[in-house]
């Protein structure tokens, strides 16, 4: 049944009563006439209870809505703090790899370095020696000279072999923290889509944003989002640096 | 050939250590910031400053007009290597009297031509 209709009823059923209290006061019948006076109230009372009622009811629906399921409190209390941890295990984990492979590297490096002095010292020794510009005794320190290199060099290959692979195994890192970083990514859409709905729920009006700070430092520039106040790259920063006089 | 490297991150400063030590500068001391690197820079003789810009403590701009602002080290040549790459920061550092600016990620080519280049005109 429609509200109109609803209504129509209501107010045909008073302009009846009305009719009976008039009815009863014009022959004199009291009880009658106050049975009716009560009727009326009574019904004032209903319809004012049925208001409230509804009233309640949205005010109830509303509170639900902005509470979202308790999800933006479990957002706050545990999944940021989660988030926090996770990408301070995501620096770690960098950090050590970073230095894991550096470690192999600078171990690596004198090896490599030995190898080149002293194969270009026993090479040119070498070619002495084919040029028949050795007497016997200068061969015979070429020839131990030859054996102890081969030797050192048969160890020292292994070594930088088993540093190549520490700085090959360094790179795990990547698949964990690639995974993590995945994760936050998506709780931070999860985030913005709540705060979304909670600016619509409680009709904030859009403000103007404040701009970043003028003394903020901007940290690396990612790749697409230059702006016109940063440069990228090298080439761009030594054409302002040359247009400033260096 | 004495160099000071200053970064607050361990890694980068082997990176630029092991890079200068292929360009044969193997003199070479480190600092985590402008507040360790002043004292060390006003105690030692070094040839040349390599700092990065944002550090907790004393930032790397700060340290270089610390440095300026310093009779026996006014004429220490500074290169910056840093990530920041806004203009007005670039001009700031010009302007404080930095010798070379290096962004990150940067090649060991980048650096051995800064380097070649402050040497080149401190030697003119």
């Amino acid at each position: 049944m429609s509200e109109a209709i609803e209504k129509r009823i209501v107010d045909e059923e008073n302009v009846a009563r009305v009719r009976d209290l008039l009815q009863c006061m014009e022959r004199g019948d009291e009880e009658g006439a106050r049975e009716i006076v009560d009727e009326l109230a009574n019904v004032r009372e209903t319809t004012l209870y049925q208001e409230v009622g509804k009233l309640t009811r949205e005010l109830h629906d509303a509170i639900s809505a902005f509470g979202m399921d308790d999800r933006i409190a479990n957002l706050a209390e545990h999944d940021i703090p989660d988030a926090r941890e996770r990408l301070n295990y995501v620096i770690a984990k960098t950090d050590e790899a970073a230095n894991r492979t550096l470690t192999a590297i600078e171990e690596s490096l004198p090896l490599c370095e030995k190898l080149e002095s002293e194969s270009g010292d026993l090479h040119a020794r070498w070619q002495q020696f084919r040029r028949k510009e050795l007497n016997i005794d200068d061969f015979r320190e070429l020839s131990r000279s030859l054996e102890a290199f081969l030797a050192e060099q048969h160890q020292n290959a292994g070594q930088v072999r088993a540093h190549l692979t520490d700085a090959l195994m360094a790179q795990d890192f990547q698949d964990l923290t690639g995974q993590i970083i995945k994760r936050v990514i998506t709780l931070v859409e999860e985030v913005e889509a709540n705060l979304v709905n909670l600016i619509k729920v409680a009709g904030l009006p859009e403000r103007e944003q404040d701009g970043p700070k003028e003394h903020d430092l901007d940290g690396p520039v990612i790749p697409g989002k230059e702006t016109a106040s940063t440069v990228s790259g090298q080439d761009e920063v030594d054409d302002l640096l040359s247009s400033l006089g260096f | 050939m004495k160099i000071l490297i200053v970064d607050d991150f361990s890694t980068m400063r082997r990176i630029i250590k092991n890079l200068l030590r292929d360009l044969g500068f193997t003199n070479t001391e480190e600092a985590d910031d402008g507040t360790t690197a002043l004292p060390m820079l006003q105690s030692g003789k070094y040839d040349l400053l390599i700092t990065d810009w944002n550090m907790p403590g004393m930032q790397g701009i700060d340290l270089l007009k610390a440095v300026r602002a310093d009779d026996k080290l006014a004429t220490l040549p500074v290169l910056m290597v840093t990530a920041e790459q806004k203009r007005e920061q670039i001009i700031e550092a010009a302007q404080a009297g930095v010798n070379g600016y290096i962004v990150k990620p940067f090649t060991a080519q980048t650096l051995k031509e800064k380097m070649d280049k402050i040497f080149e005109r401190v030697g003119a």
